[in-house]
């Protein structure tokens, strides 16, 4: 009976245990299969792209908060992994013919303007990572020129020499020669570091799902769409259907870019509707422009997020009943 | 008698259940506390009058608060003895309350209503009101003003789902006293002229299932085991397939939902004359040294229960009347047992959450397992904006505060707490509106 410190809130009492953090954590967790391929395809330099891109993310974030006036040991206990996410992503979805200062500014940008600037976790408009790959796409693509080919060589067929993505040839017609299984593998497609191998990706989503962080219907929507837009496109010839979905950054971004909690919508119509419009606008514009185009579409549908949200909300248990003219009793 | 399963709603949460501490532990009495506290206001509508003053000698089962309007209950002595004062306290769930407190004398002389041969349906319902009865689940609603409705229902549903955890009241009743539950449950269809009675059962308590078998009259739903199951229009949906409308009440579908506890109390009131003095409550909690389930005489003080209980552990943090999920949590032990407790918690770090609120991360959790289809990131943001109009446009007012939305909430905030609040404010701004 001695204890006069009781504790006093609002119920429930018991909670769930997972918090933003275990949920970053395992978004973490689920982006590694994808770079320890990237690092196997691209050597050294991709391992230090994503380490540089991942420490710039949570040290602009710690410098943010410092200048903000927060202490150092708040700031260490109310980190949330999100800038690792962030970080992560946006090292990913470089090549490794960026200068090392790229990954460094991408990240230090997605961080501090699209993220802190806004209020922090679960405050931003667009998708952070998705802003910083678009960041360092714009700024230094000019530095870079081609996609490099990763060191393991396509299975069982001979080697491409090509600068383009095969995404891009892919548009301009030129059916490539190579499998659906070196597309899903990543070998012999150039490209960049954690875009490369699909099925780590594919691994990964299916770990979240697994987990609980995300809904897995909902990129596979994404995808399904993307792709049979694209064949709808070139006049339903569907042998650009998995050539469309395996290149490029579709499968890195419909898994981890557009489920991004904070840029989705709130109720499963409004998730469907998002992620077909995702679909249908990533298609259209990678053939109108012949280039990848799925972050511009990340960032331009995050932008109507707020506007879906404001229409499509969802209707009470029983709300249906006081329409209806036909009674229950 | 037929038995069949429950329809399941596809939103809703499952937490863990806990119900093992005290689940096969009979219910024990508790021996009369020196004093008891009895509050005027352990219901929903106005408080009792005291028609005691200090000094006077009281019997069990006296009248020591007269019903004060239509919606209203009266309260009676749970104990013989002395009126100690009748004193306004604030008391541990923070409301200022009436308690007219009986100093205990031993003698434990009864009072008892006149036995009435054969009651009508409308002799029933005044029985019933007479007895002081109110929805002993929680809501403490009066239950002879929800036997009248204004038109015929057709079935009545009786509540053994018991869907929070550690509550295991319910649960012990339903197997040690089945033939008193039946026989209440008789009486009150009767009072209600319908014959068909259903009751639900959560899964997990298999052995309540069977110890209701035997009675051919009854229908059995089996219920899925999730929270909130035992919330009315969820029950009704879900043993009926009946759909509650928005703000309307279950009598509008043709239900009435009674608790189990509920129908014991009218089983008394009707056959063995008493009013409602007692209550039976799980003391539970991995901060209590002894988890019980106990018969305890209203009024009884939470140390005396504590006590009985072996006392709290060092390492208990926070005390909840009534399950973890919609219960209030105390600021101190000054809190008296009420008709409507059905149980004290003790719970230890670990077990209950203390995580600050950090930022909301919109991933519409709470949405998803909103029981009732709200959007409770929305209204918890406008009720911090002090946005009143929109809190109600986004459906406040049909939140049940079961809690789903914040129990998964990864931003650990206090959404329940921001609704009510809400749902406050919006009945006030009604109020100076009209």
């Amino acid at each position: 009976m001695a204890n006069n410190l009781l504790v006093f809130s609002a119920s429930p009492h018991v909670k769930a245990k997972r918090t933003t953090k275990h949920i970053m954590i395992d978004v973490c967790i689920a982006l590694l299969p994808a770079c320890i391929m990237g690092v196997i395809y691209f050597g050294l330099n991709a391992f230090l792209i994503l380490a540089l891109s991942l420490l710039s993310a949570v040290i602009s974030e710690f410098i943010y908060l410092l200048i903000c006036g927060k202490k150092f040991k708040a700031i260490i206990k109310e980190f949330d992994f999100t800038s690792c996410v962030t970080g992560l992503l946006v090292g990913m979805s470089i090549g490794t013919n960026y200068p090392l200062y790229a990954p460094v500014f991408g990240s230090a940008f997605a961080i501090i303007v699209v993220k802190m600037l806004f209020g922090g976790t679960g405050k931003n408009l667009v998708n952070p990572a998705v802003t910083g790959r678009i960041f360092i796409f714009m700024s230094f693509q000019t530095v870079v020129g081609a996609w490099l080919l990763p060191s393991i060589s396509a299975i069982g067929e001979p080697a491409v020499n090509t600068s383009a993505t095969l995404l891009e040839s892919l548009l301009k017609g030129e059916i490539s020669n190579l499998s659906n299984l070196n597309l899903l593998l990543g070998t012999g497609v150039a490209g960049c570091i954690g875009e490369t191998c699909k099925l780590a990706l594919i691994i990964g989503g299916i770990y979240l799902a697994i987990r609980g962080v995300i809904n897995i219907g909902y990129p596979i929507i994404y995808i399904a769409v993307t792709g049979l837009f694209t064949v709808a496109l070139n006049g339903f010839e569907f042998t650009y259907f998995l050539p469309s979905i395996l290149s490029g950054g579709l499968i890195l971004g419909a898994i981890f870019m557009a489920t991004d909690y904070t840029t989705t919508p709130n109720t499963t119509v409004g998730n469907i509707i998002y992620f077909v419009a995702l679909g249908l606008v990533t298609a259209g514009l990678r053939q109108a422009t012949g280039m990848e185009t799925v972050s511009f579409a990340i960032l331009l549908m995050n932008l109507f997020v707020p506007l879906i949200d404001k229409f499509v909300i969802n209707r009470p248990f029983g709300f249906i009943k006081t329409k209806k003219t036909k009674g229950g009793v | 008698m037929s038995i069949k399963k429950g329809k399941f709603f596809p939103y809703g949460i499952h937490p863990e259940g806990r119900k093992e501490l005290t689940s096969e532990l009979p219910i024990e009495i508790m021996p009369l506390p020196s004093k008891v506290y009895l509050s005027m206001s352990q219901h929903i509508g106005a408080p009792a009058m005291p028609t005691v003053a200090k000094g006077d000698v009281v019997k069990k089962g006296q009248l020591i608060g007269k019903e004060n309007g239509a919606v209203s209950a009266n309260v009676y002595s749970s104990v013989s003895g002395t009126v100690f004062g009748v004193e306004e306290i604030i008391n541990a769930l923070g409301q200022k309350q009436t308690y007219v407190i009986i100093e205990t004398d031993g003698s434990n002389e009864e009072a008892l209503f006149e036995s009435v041969k054969d009651f009508e349906p409308t002799t029933l319902i005044e029985r019933i009101r007479l007895a002081g009865i109110v929805g002993l689940g929680g809501a403490g609603f009066p239950t002879a003003v929800k036997l009248s409705p204004k038109t015929q229902l057709d079935t009545l549903i009786i509540n053994g789902a018991e869907c929070e955890p550690y509550l295991n009241c319910d649960y012990r009743l339903m197997l040690e006293r089945t033939e008193d539950i039946y026989k209440g449950i008789k009486h009150v269809a009767k009072a209600l002229k319908l014959n068909n009675v259903i009751i639900g059962i959560e899964e997990n308590k298999p052995l309540a299932i069977k110890a209701f078998e035997k009675f051919s009259d009854i229908n059995i739903v089996v219920l899925k085991k999730q929270y909130p199951m035992g919330s009315e229009k969820h029950l009704i949906y879900c043993t009926t397939g009946r759909k509650v409308p928005v703000g309307k009440m279950p009598f509008d579908v043709g239900v009435c939902v009674q608790n189990i506890k509920t129908m014991i109390a009218c089983y008394e009131a009707i056959e063995l004359n008493k009013p409602l003095t007692e209550t039976v409550m799980t003391v539970s909690g991995n901060g209590v040294t002894e988890p019980k389930n106990l018969k305890v005489a209203l009024g009884t003080p939470l140390t005396d229960v504590l006590n009985y209980c072996g006392g709290l552990k060092d390492n208990a943090v926070k005390l909840v009347a009534g399950g973890p999920m919609m219960g209030k949590a105390l600021i101190g032990l000054n809190h008296y047992v009420r008709k409507t407790d059905s149980g004290v918690l003790a719970l230890i770090n670990g077990e209950t959450d203390t995580d600050a609120p950090t930022n909301c991360i919109n991933c519409a959790k709470c949405a998803r397992n909103c029981p009732m289809r709200l959007m409770p990131m929305y209204i918890e943001s406008f009720a911090l904006a002090d946005d009143y109009t929109n809190a109600e446009k986004y459906g406040a007012m049909n939140c049940l505060e079961c809690g789903s939305c914040a129990f998964n909430c990864p931003a650990k905030r206090p959404l329940v707490q921001s609704i009510s609040m809400a749902k406050a404010k919006i009945r006030e701004m009604k109020k100076n509106g009209k």
